[in-house]
């Protein structure tokens, strides 16, 4: 129990993007369980087996713990404005399955795995909608120019925080199947290594490379044929 | 017209790997929070976990490779005796065709 909770402060280090708040609870867990106190994961044991022998309202208490780590997670896959939408899923969900929560890995990992395959399903019931992807304007074309003619890291940092970016990610993410958008959103862009995203989403290590890989030679050829198209247009 | 060669594709690419990590988290709110316990009192009130269907499940998990093999040797003895039936069908019925051999000769 000393040796995980060690790991997992080694492991707050190795995500640069992880929230403040979430490397705050990750070391609070790794150095209350170094003393030998009582731990957060222990709490949320405890919380867990209360509601399971019907206190349902103690449930309120792991909502009000992990709402925001289940809003981060839906918010780097769905849009903004579906986020509570699926972070509400996430929580009926894991309801539903508490009581086949084991223990064996904390609860904030285990509602991840939730999280992120809910994101996966509100994709797959949006490709049977056959939602038309948007088209792109002008304004996303000057913004592939102005990051290629950024010398400075200040001046790139300005371009990728511009709406443009956003939007013509989403733009290339829209052409994906939900398997590779999920997938190319966690290894490539969330930057979670193949094993933890497999962990994640219930698949198998071969399984992830191999979309992973795909997903990135689709998405790199949505943005070759994207700059073709806007170099054609330039020249008419 | 100039293509985008490999080192342009990956410095857009890490632009729109900044761009998501860049995204602002929207707060989810107490209505939010009362929403989703209202939802999850009503699937208690109908049909919230039971330890009792968990246990039945891991029990029909566990006993699942006992069940196929009593079902392998039932089947097995329906097709013995089967086969066997069918020999005394065949021996009975050989035995009322010489019974009905005319007894003249």
């Amino acid at each position: 129990m000393t040796t995980r909770h060690l790991f997992t402060g080694a492991v707050v280090w190795s995500r640069p993007w992880m929230s403040y708040d979430a490397m705050a609870r990750h070391l609070a867990v790794g150095c209350a369980g170094f003393i030998g106190v009582q731990t957060l994961v222990s709490d949320d044991r405890e919380i867990i087996q209360r509601v399971l022998q019907g206190e349902i309202d103690r449930y309120a208490e792991l909502i009000t713990r992990y709402q925001q780590h289940v809003a981060k997670i839906a918010n780097r896959h769905v849009p903004s404005d579906r986020v509570a939408e699926v972070a509400h899923d996430v929580f009926v969900r894991a309801y539903s399955s508490l009581s086949s929560f084991s223990g064996r890995t904390p609860f904030e990992h285990w509602l991840s795995g939730i999280a992120v395959r809910t994101c996966y399903d509100f994709w797959r019931a949006r490709r049977r909608e056959e939602l038309p992807v948007s088209s792109l304007a002008t304004e996303h074309q000057a913004w592939m120019d102005h990051v290629l003619a950024a010398e400075s890291d200040d001046q790139f940092r300005e371009q990728a925080r511009r709406q443009e970016a956003a939007e013509l990610l989403q733009w290339a993410l829209g052409h994906l199947s939900a398997e590779n958008r999920l997938v190319l959103t966690l290894v490539h862009l969330d930057g979670y290594s193949v094993r933890e995203a497999a962990d994640l989403l219930g698949w198998t290590v071969v399984n992830v490379k191999v979309r992973a890989h795909r997903a990135r030679q689709m998405l790199r050829a949505l943005l070759l044929e994207r700059k073709r198209q806007d170099d054609d247009t330039t020249q008419r | 017209m100039t293509p985008l060669n490999d080192d342009q594709l990956k410095k857009v690419e890490r632009a729109l790997t900044e761009a998501h990590r860049s995204r602002h988290t929207p707060s989810l709110g107490a209505d939010w929070s009362f929403r989703v316990l209202r939802d999850i009192r009503r699937e208690a009130a109908g049909h919230g976990p039971s330890r009792v269907a968990l246990g039945l499940d891991r029990l029909a998990w566990r006993t699942a490779a006992v069940a196929a093999i009593l079902a392998l040797i039932f089947t097995g003895s329906v097709w013995l005796n089967t086969n066997r039936d069918t020999v005394e069908l065949a021996a009975l019925l050989s035995n009322e065709l010489d019974a009905t051999v005319p007894l003249t000769e």
